[in-house]
């Protein structure tokens, strides 16, 4: 009798441990890991997890999705006029290009964005809890690293705004199944106001310098605050706000242009944290970029236009002359190869295992180009050309691309300078956006162009269709991938892919 | 006691089929968990398509929209039907004929899976069940773009896969055309005169009927020109068109010029604008003579403006345009365009084409660091990267500082590897090279092949192919020199002639004449050259000349410095 009882004593034990185990109230510290509650103590893991959030700017962490360099060079350029496709390129990517993207494409999952985004909230909202802890940690410290997080928050929601239009804004740290919940899309202005609030905040903290040059480029310093801030301004067409930004980082007198000469590429572009730089993403021999594949392998994805060396740069047959930006840079012009990735000098390729160039975020002909484009707005059309003057003249850039524009006439000095930034940031990641800004300032005056621009980019029986396309705005903005949708109710789709 | 237990094992039993799985997660995969395009109807939350249903049911398609297959329907809501009976002074769908529901019906639906990323500016790429093409496009209507289907419905609802095809939910009911393109053209108040030289030549009763004799379907396109296009061009009246081209008196008569002017404007299948751009010219009825298509910034479609160059400059012929607005008219038997001006068969004698076979090549020429200065292997990379020039494998040369027309050739080791140029390396044997010449009119040709003899112990024997068709007179000798005649008009009675100029003329600039060809059509063909024996490590490709059998051959001649010298015959 004894012994039955103590069975059914047993069982009921194990039934209950069953039930318990379920609703996980067994607490056990992950023996490979270290939690939350363990973390957040000392300065030292407030700085590793600032380094991490620049790490997963690179790439993908578990490695499960595309690096975000690859998918903001996508975003930069599929839509734009300087790519054509090659043996590798793949039907999603074909999908973009010919202006048919649909909700199930992949290169328009914002998940690496948003990834980085959590990290930088994570940072903002613990590292707080560590002045309490670590004593010696101080206060302008923490400031500091909570400027770097925001900066890079803001910069990730601008690109966002800029490729989805309203987006939902998720501020705090997703730390926790708790911390889940469906939150629905804010308006692009509110995403942009955020944006601007962040910057701002994080202005005055950010440090000037960090005592080396690779942390100097490959960190948020002040300087790479105010280019954030002054790119935001000229897409929400504030143009004295936007010009104040620039000047903030041309008066400080720590950059300069690399000087056209036989190792320019190599100092500006291969080896890169040149004097010129402001914000790189720092790939290194132990963290390769995926260039390499995308344009020097066989199976490339891509190759450049034949308008990139017929039409933006032109060629000069009578004298010989190059503008260094083009052949050998750029491009390789036999071939159309896109170089700048994966060029050694002016000739030799990079071996694979090499594949480390930086991708250029902001670079100082950024800032001069950008106080150019909203000189103009503000009908200062000479001192914007003089500013695009000093970028052609470094870059020797030939007489037949340049259109003379007229300085009083406000479209055609945008114009003008429209072109010579596809000529500075050729392959950046940074034309659609370009374009994009030039066509929707003042409520769309400028559509024609982004019209005439696909006749060259999509096949000719689909012209009319992609023009009529083009004439709804909202089909310049991606739609919202479609397992978001499925998982997050709250996400209302981009009306045109409706 | 024996009883109690089991109750404890009961217990955990039923906490562990409560608990054991207490992780799952249910998550849509697909846009429709609906199996098919008839369940999609049926099950449709907001009830739209209750008449579509009723019509399916009537008839008989139940059926086969709920079996498999691959279908794609265009599913009016009940909106577009109510709008379409209203249209028709029907009260419900009863009061239409069985056969009119089915044609409707059979107008909606491929057996073909189409989404909208295969929607062009023209036609579907697959045919309705009825027999007659969908047209897509896109419109812009308050700001928002839509896809258009016959420009009679936009689309409400894109893309919904089902698990037997694709639905396309549409705001209107899709109508098909039911008359011929004869009867189109009959019926616009715009095209009288043309519709006059249709009937008299006949061919309007071959536009007026859908299947050919032996039961297929029958398709059409007609550039039809309105009468204000034919009074511009000095014809206000029919009258004065047959006066003008009718030169038999009879235009029935398949050889009269007015019949044939008729037959121009036809082309033998179903082509919309947006099929007609996508190829650089097309067949006619007219045996062999096509029209050629040019796309202006992506507006403008234009036929027969043709841009070529001869020795006396480039010439620019100004071709008619398609109205787009009025063309894309859908017939049951082919579709219509309307041409704005006056399109007559281009009557073109042929002309001497003398072709460098480097400076044509755009690819090259672009490249101001290269083009003329100096010595480069292109890359195969993809086998595409010249457009005009095909080879079988490895890299091609491009010889710069030579006795070549402007100084350079393209330098091909045929059955070897090529030479080491500058240190450059080595590009593998080619057993072939292929070329796209520029336009040629329709016309008899000799072939002269150009080009700089090299390794005169190397014999090597290459054949030249003209759009397949061998070239039999001669054989290319890269390794031979210039027979040592003195006489250019004996020479050229042997098959050969000095390309060079006076002052650098030599046994090493040899021309052979290779073949006379019959150039059957207008326009850009392929000349080919197959590695027949011998190995020779410096074949070079400077020129070919494509000569009228009647005229003078050896009336030019060619210096490195791009100069060139008329020979008195």
């Amino acid at each position: 009798m004894k012994m039955r009882y103590r069975l059914l004593h047993t069982i009921s034990f194990f039934s209950l441990m069953l039930l318990v185990s379920c609703t996980k109230r067994l607490d056990q510290k992950p023996s490979d890991g270290i939690i939350r509650e363990d973390y957040w103590k000392t300065k030292e893991q407030v700085r590793a997890a600032v380094i991490g959030c620049y790490g997963s700017l690179l790439g993908d962490p578990t490695n499960s999705t595309a690096a975000l360099p690859e998918l903001l060079f996508l975003w930069g350029e599929l839509r734009a006029d300087m790519l054509a496709p090659s043996l590798g390129t793949t039907a999603s990517q074909y999908e973009i290009m010919n202006v048919n993207t649909t909700s199930s494409n992949p290169i328009i999952n914002w998940r690496p964005v948003y990834r980085t985004i959590n990290y930088c909230n994570t940072v903002i909202d613990f590292a707080p809890g560590v002045l309490t802890n670590d004593k010696t940690f101080t206060q302008e410290a923490l400031n500091a690293y909570v400027a770097e997080a925001k900066t890079i928050r803001a910069l990730l929601y601008f690109y966002l705004a800029r490729s989805f239009g309203d987006v939902p804004l998720k501020l705090s740290a997703t730390s926790s199944d708790a911390d889940i919940t469906d939150i629905a899309k804010s308006s692009r202005q509110e995403v942009l106001n955020q944006v601007i609030a962040d910057l701002n905040s994080a202005e005055p903290n950010a440090p000037l310098t960090y005592g080396n040059v690779a942390s100097d480029k490959g960190r948020i310093t002040r300087f790479t605050v105010n280019t954030i801030l002054a790119d935001v301004y000229l897409w929400m067409e504030k143009y004295a706000e936007a010009i104040a930004a620039c000047d903030k980082v041309i008066n400080s007198k720590r950059f300069g242009l690399i000087g056209s000469s036989s190792a320019w590429f190599n100092t500006l572009y291969r080896t890169g944290n040149s004097n010129e730089g402001i914000f790189e993403l720092q790939f290194d021999a132990q963290k390769l970029n995926t260039f390499y594949g995308m344009f020097a392998l066989s199976s490339k994805q891509f190759v450049a236009a034949n308008r990139v060396m017929d039409m933006v740069y032109t060629t000069d047959e009578v004298n010989g002359l190059k503008d260094i930006r083009s052949d050998g840079a750029s491009v390789r012009a036999t071939d159309g190869l896109i170089w700048k990735y994966v060029g050694k000098n002016s000739q030799d390729l990079i071996a694979q295992s090499d594949s480390y160039t930086h991708w250029f975020v902001y670079r100082y002909a950024d800032v001069l180009l950008m106080k150019a484009e909203a000189l103009a707005q503000l009908s200062r059309g000479q001192e914007a050309l003089d500013i695009v003057n000093v970028i052609r003249k470094r870059a020797d850039a030939l007489e037949g691309s340049n259109t003379h524009p007229d300085p009083a006439n406000v479209t055609e000095v945008s114009r003008f300078i429209l072109e010579e930034r596809a000529r500075e940031f050729m392959f950046e990641g940074k034309r659609w956006y370009d374009v994009l800004r030039y066509v929707k300032r003042n409520n769309y005056a400028q559509i024609d162009f982004l019209l005439d621009m696909v006749t060259g980019t999509v096949p000719a029986n689909t012209i009319r269709a992609t023009q009529t396309k083009m004439k709804d705005h909202n089909s310049h903005y991606f739609p919202i991938f479609e397992y978001e949708l499925q998982t997050n109710k709250q996400l209302v789709q981009n009306p045109f892919y409706k | 006691m024996k009883k109690y237990i089991y109750i404890p094992l009961v217990v955990f039993i039923a906490v562990a089929a409560l608990f054991g799985n207490c992780k799952k997660t249910d998550l849509r995969e697909t846009t429709t968990q609906d199996p098919n395009i008839l369940d999609y109807l049926q099950k449709d939350s907001l009830q739209r398509f209750t008449k579509l249903l009723a019509v399916i049911e009537k008839t008989g398609y139940s059926s086969a929209m709920n079996t498999y297959g691959t279908y794609t329907l265009f599913a009016p809501t009940d909106e577009a039907i109510i709008i379409y009976l209203k249209k028709l002074n029907v009260a419900s769908i009863d009061q239409l004929k069985d056969s009119d529901l089915k044609a409707i019906i059979q107008f909606h639906l491929l057996e073909d899976v189409v989404q909208t990323s295969e929607f062009t500016d023209g036609k579907l790429p697959s045919v309705t069940m009825l027999g007659q093409f969908l047209i897509t496009g896109v419109v812009n209507e308050g700001g928002v773009s839509s896809y258009r289907i016959n420009r009679q419905a936009n689309v409400a609802q894109p893309n919904v896969l089902t698990g037997n095809g694709i639905v396309h939910v549409i705001d209107n009911v899709l109508t098909p055309s039911v008359y011929t393109v004869a009867k189109l053209v009959e019926q616009s108040s715009a095209y009288s005169v043309f519709t006059e030289a249709l009937k008299e030549t006949g061919y309007y009763d071959s536009l007026n009927s859908v299947k050919n004799t032996d039961g297929t379907q029958r398709w059409f396109t007609l550039l039809a020109e309105t009468d204000q296009a034919l009074s511009d061009a000095g014809f206000a009246s029919y009258a004065a068109l047959k006066k003008k081209y009718c030169n038999t008196g009879d235009p029935k008569n398949p050889a009269d010029s007015l019949h044939l002017y008729v037959a121009y404007h036809i082309l033998p299948d179903v082509k919309y604008l947006a099929d007609i751009v996508m190829a650089s010219s097309h067949e006619t009825k007219v045996p062999l003579e096509v029209i050629t298509d040019k796309l202006i910034d992506g507006k403008k479609v234009l036929i027969n403006d043709d841009e070529y160059t001869t020795l006396t400059g480039p010439v620019h012929e100004i071709g008619a345009e398609l109205d787009q607005a009025n063309s894309d008219v859908s017939a049951t038997n082919g579709v219509v365009h309307r041409a704005l001006s006056h399109l007559a068969i281009k009557v073109r004698k042929p002309f001497p084409v003398y072709w460098d076979l480097c400076s044509t090549v755009s690819e090259l020429t672009r490249l101001s660091s290269i083009y003329r200065k100096k010595t480069y292997l292109f890359d195969y990379g993809d086998g595409a990267t010249l457009k005009d020039i095909k080879w079988e494998k490895s890299c091609l040369k491009y010889r710069n500082g030579v006795t070549g027309y402007l100084g350079d050739y393209w330098q091909v080791g045929m059955g070897t590897s090529s030479s080491n140029t500058d240190g450059l390396g080595q590009c593998a044997g080619n057993s072939w090279i292929e070329f796209t010449t520029p336009m040629l009119v329709k016309g008899k040709y000799k072939v002269w092949f150009c080009y700089f003899q090299q390794n005169g112990d190397k014999v090597i024997n290459v054949q030249g192919s003209f759009d397949s068709i061998p070239l039999t007179s001669a054989l290319i000798q890269f390794h031979q020199k210039i027979a040592s005649v003195t006489d250019t008009a004996g020479m050229e009675a042997l098959g050969w002639k000095w390309w060079a100029g006076a002052s650098k003329r030599a046994g090493t600039t040899a021309s052979r004449m290779l073949g006379i060809i019959d150039v059957k059509a207008t326009g850009r063909h392929k000349i080919r050259f197959n590695l027949i024996s011998g190995t020779n490590s410096d074949c070079n490709f400077d020129m070919i000349h494509f000569i009228p059998v009647d005229e003078n051959q050896t009336g030019r001649r060619f210096n490195p410095d791009g100069s060139i010298e008329v020979t008195p015959h």
